[in-house]
C-alpha cells in the first residue's frame, strides 16, 4: 500500500498542471542539494584534519562531541523554517477501504525522505567509523552511530511535530521563537554551553556506550507523539471548523480612497482571513531582526553602507517582495469574479500600489527604532524605503503581470513551493541589483551619502510620475489578462 | 439588438470547442442554451463575459465588441460558478463590494437584498460566515443574488438550477420571469434541466460539440422535442 501511495505522488508531481515550474524549483532545490551533500561528504572525511587546525592544542575528541548537539540544534532551526510537510493530499483515501494507520505510516514513511535525514550522516559517519573506532572500540563507534541517527530522526520528527501544531494554532510559532532566541540568548551570554552540554552528554557515550540507547528511546517517542497526533487529527484537520462567529468588517481610513481604498481592503481581508498568507506576514515581521545582524559598528564608523543596504532594502521591503511576489496568484479563486464585475483595472493597479506604501511604511516605522543605534541607520533605511515605495512596488508588480500560476489559499504550509515559478527566481535579480547598480558608483567614487541620496531621489522620482507607472503596468496586464486568468482557472 | 455574434470559434489543441457562424440575441428575449456535457456553453458563455479570447470571430454586445472596450460591464451581470465569488468574504460584505462598483451605498443594498428574504429563505444573510463556509446551493444563492442586485440589461447564469432546493428553483424561475416582464431584462440561461428551461426561456439555443444544432422559439410541444432528442 506504501508503494501504491508514493506511485501516485510521484503521477501527482509528473502530472500536475504547473509542471514546468515545479521542475524548475525542483532542480534549483536539487542543485542546492547536491551541492550540500558533497560539502558534506568532504567535511566528514576531513573532519579531524579540520577540527586539529582549526582548534590547534584542543583535545579533537572533545570538539567533536561539543560539536554534535550544536549542530542538531541549528538543524533543528532550519528544519522548522525548511522542512516541508509531506504533502499527499490524503483526503481522496480517507473513505475508501485503507485503515487509517497505513495513511499515517505512509505520512511518516515519506517524511524520511529529506535532505535534512540525509546530510549528519555524510558529515558525522566517516568520522566515526575512523576516529571513533581507533581510540576506543568497535562499538562505541556504532552507539555513536546509533545516537547520531536517533538524533536525527527524532529532530525530523519534532520538526514536523511543531510545524503541524503550528498551522492548527499560530501562537505555537511566536513561542517557539521566543524558546529559540532565549537559547540563543542564554548561550550568547555563556550562562550555558551547548557545546559543554554535548561534550558532557557524549563522553559518558563513549565510557558507557548503550547510553546511546536514551537517544533512540526519545526519537521513538517522538515518532509515536507524531503518529498519535496525525490520526487524532486526520479529521479535524480537514472536516472540523471552529464554529466562531465571523463579523463583516470595513475600514472607514481606506473608505476615503474610494474604489482603490475598497480594493485594499478587499485585500487587507483576503490577507488576515487565510493562515497561508498570515504566516507569510508573520515571517516578513521576523525579518525586522535582520538589522541585528547588518549594521555592524565599523561597518557604521567607516560609511560602509553596501552591507547595510541590502538588509535595508529587504526590512523596509519585506512585505512587498515576500508577498508581492505571488502576485495576482493570491486573488486566483475569483479572478474570472473580479474580470467580469465592473471593476477598473487601473484603479486595481493602483490599489496595489497603496497596499505595497501601507505595507513599507509600517515596517519602515518598526526598523526606525535601529535610529537609535545611530542616525546613519536611518538614511540608509530612507533611502531604502523611497526606493522600495517608487521603484520596487513597479518592479514587483511588472512581474505579476508575468505570473500565471495561482495559490491555493487552502493550503497552509509555510515553505510551500506551489506557486512558486520561474518568475519568482527571476524576480529577486532585479529587485535587490537595482539599489546596487545606483548605489555603488558612488559608493566607489568616495560619496556614500551620495549614493543614498541618488537612490532616494530616483525612487521619488518614480513616485512623483506613478501615474505613468501605473499606465504601463495596465498596459502589460491587458496584454496577458486572457493568459493569467487561464492559468488561474487550472 | 442585445448580442451579436458572428464567426466564433474556439479551438483547444485540434479540438474545436466553439464554433459559431452567426447567432443574434434581441433586447428582451429569454435564451435557454441546452446541450450536453461538452457541448461549449460554458466556453460561450466565457467568451461572451471576455474571460477568454477567442480564435477568430466577435461578439457584439449592444454593437460593440467586449473584447476591445468595457461599457458592457455596466449592464451586464453573470454568475457561473464559484469563481465568480471572492469567498473569504461574508455574504453582506460581498453584496457591499459588489454594490459600491455600482455607486450603491451600503445601506442602500441591504435595503435592496430585502426584497430576496424569500429567496434567501433565511439562510444567507446575518449567518456569521464566510462564503467558502456556506453550502454549495448557498454559494449559488449568493452569486445570483449579486447578479441580480447590478439591476442588468444583460443576465448570463451557466446551470443557476443545479445544487438549488425544488422551492428555490420555483423562486428563480418567477425572479426571471418577473424581471423579463418589468425591466425588459436579456437572459442567457444555460441548463441540463429541460423543464425548467422550457418553462422559463422563449427561445431554446441547442448546442452540439460547439455548433448551434437547433434555434427556435419556444411553444408547448418544446420540452417534448427535446426530450426525443436528447433520448436519441
Amino acid at each position: 500500500m506504501l508503494i501504491t501511495f508514493l506511485n501516485h505522488q510521484w503521477k501527482a508531481f509528473w502530472r500536475s498542471k504547473n509542471k514546468g515550474g515545479s521542475i524548475a524549483a525542483q532542480i534549483f532545490i536539487g542543485f542546492i542539494l547536491l551541492y550540500l551533500l558533497t560539502v558534506a561528504v568532504l567535511i566528514g572525511l576531513g573532519l579531524e584534519v579540520l577540527i586539529e587546525k582549526s582548534f590547534p592544542g584542543k583535545d579533537v575528541l572533545a570538539v567533536f562531541n561539543g560539536f554534535i548537539l550544536y549542530y542538531f540544534a541549528i538543524e533543528m532551526i532550519m528544519r522548522l523554517q525548511l522542512q516541508d510537510l509531506p504533502t499527499l493530499s490524503i483526503i481522496p483515501y480517507l473513505h475508501l477501504k485503507i485503515p487509517k494507520q497505513t495513511i499515517v505510516n505512509f505520512l511518516n514513511v515519506r517524511a524520511l525522505f529529506s535532505a535534512f535525514n540525509i546530510l549528519p550522516l555524510f558529515i558525522f559517519i566517516p568520522f566515526c567509523v575512523t576516529a571513533i573506532a581507533d581510540v576506543y572500540s568497535l562499538f562505541t563507534a556504532i552507539m555513536y552511530i546509533v545516537s547520531i541517527v536517533s538524533l536525527t530522526i527524532f529532530n525530523n520528527y519534532t520538526a514536523l511535530y511543531v510545524k503541524r501544531l503550528s498551522i492548527s494554532n499560530l501562537k505555537v510559532v511566536p513561542i517557539m521563537l521566543a524558546l529559540i532566541f532565549t537559547l540563543g540568548l542564554l548561550e550568547y551570554f555563556k550562562v550555558f554551553s551547548i557545546a559543554a552540554i554535548s561534550n558532557n552528554v557524549f563522553n559518558v557515550i563513549s565510557s558507557h556506550p548503550l547510553a546511546a540507547l536514551g537517544f533512540s528511546l526519545i526519537a521513538l517517542i517522538m515518532f509515536l507523539v507524531n503518529s498519535r497526533y496525525l490520526r487524532m487529527n486526520l479529521y479535524t484537520e480537514e472536516l472540523s471548523r471552529n464554529e466562531e462567529k465571523k463579523n463583516s468588517t470595513d475600514y472607514p481610513i481606506l473608505g476615503r480612497f474610494g474604489e482603490v481604498g475598497n480594493l485594499v481592503a478587499l485585500e487587507l481581508k483576503l490577507i488576515l482571513r487565510h493562515k497561508r498568507t498570515r504566516s507569510s506576514i508573520i515571517m516578513c515581521v521576523i525579518f525586522v531582526f535582520y538589522g541585528f545582524l547588518f549594521y555592524k559598528k565599523d561597518f557604521l564608523k567607516n560609511d560602509n553602507f553596501a552591507a547595510m543596504l541590502f538588509a535595508a532594502v529587504f526590512m523596509t521591503g519585506s512585505l512587498i517582495s515576500i508577498y508581492g511576489q505571488f502576485m495576482f496568484g493570491w486573488q486566483a479563486a475569483h479572478f474570472d469574479g473580479l474580470l467580469v464585475n465592473k471593476v477598473d483595472f487601473r484603479k486595481f493597479i493602483k490599489a496595489k500600489f497603496l497596499l505595497f506604501t501601507i505595507m513599507s511604511s509600517f515596517t519602515t516605522l518598526i526598523i526606525s527604532l535601529y535610529g537609535f543605534i545611530s542616525w546613519k541607520i536611518l538614511a540608509v533605511q530612507f533611502a531604502a524605503y523611497l526606493y522600495n515605495i517608487g521603484i520596487g512596488t513597479v518592479i514587483v508588480l511588472y512581474f505579476a503581470t508575468r505570473n500565471y500560476r495561482a495559490i491555493d489559499l487552502t493550503k497552509a504550509a509555510t515553505f510551500n513551493f506551489q506557486g512558486v515559478g520561474a518568475s519568482q527566481w527571476v524576480l529577486g535579480l532585479p529587485y535587490f541589483l537595482l539599489p546596487y547598480v545606483i548605489f555603488m558608483p558612488f559608493y566607489f567614487a568616495g560619496l556614500p551619502y551620495w549614493g543614498l541620496i541618488a537612490l532616494g531621489t530616483l525612487g521619488a522620482t518614480a513616485l512623483l510620475t506613478r501615474e505613468f507607472w501605473v499606465t504601463f503596468l495596465l498596459n502589460q496586464f491587458n496584454k496577458r489578462k486572457y493568459n493569467i486568468a487561464e492559468g488561474f482557472r487550472e | 439588438m442585445m448580442l451579436e455574434i458572428s464567426k466564433l470559434k474556439k479551438i483547444y489543441g485540434n479540438k474545436t470547442v466553439v464554433n459559431i457562424e452567426e447567432l443574434q440575441i434581441n433586447a428582451g428575449e429569454t435564451i435557454g442554451l441546452v446541450g450536453n456535457n461538452g457541448a461549449g456553453k460554458t466556453t460561450l458563455f466565457r467568451m461572451l463575459l471576455d474571460l477568454i479570447r477567442p480564435n477568430t470571430g466577435q461578439i457584439l454586445s449592444k454593437g460593440e465588441n467586449v473584447a476591445k472596450q468595457d461599457k458592457w460591464k455596466d449592464y451586464t451581470a453573470s454568475y457561473l460558478d464559484e469563481g465568480f465569488l471572492i469567498d473569504y468574504l461574508t455574504a453582506e460584505e460581498y453584496f457591499t463590494f459588489i454594490g459600491g462598483l455600482h455607486n450603491f451605498s451600503p445601506a442602500h443594498v441591504m435595503d435592496y437584498l430585502t426584497q430576496y428574504t424569500e429567496f434567501f429563505n433565511d439562510e444567507i444573510l446575518n449567518k456569521g460566515k464566510y462564503i467558502r463556509d456556506f453550502s454549495k446551493g448557498n454559494q449559488n444563492k449568493i452569486g445570483i443574488a449579486a447578479a441580480l442586485m447590478q439591476n442588468p440589461e444583460l443576465l448570463i447564469l451557466d446551470e443557476p438550477f443545479a445544487n438549488l432546493d425544488p422551492t428555490t428553483q420555483i423562486r428563480l424561475k418567477s425572479l426571471v420571469k418577473n424581471l423579463k416582464q418589468e425591466h425588459k431584462m436579456t437572459t442567457l440561461i444555460s441548463s441540463h434541466d429541460l423543464n425548467h428551461v422550457t418553462d422559463v426561456c422563449d427561445r431554446i439555443v441547442l448546442l452540439e460539440k460547439g455548433l448551434v444544432i437547433k434555434d427556435f422559439l419556444t411553444d408547448e410541444n418544446t420540452l417534448k422535442e427535446l426530450e426525443e432528442y436528447f433520448s436519441e
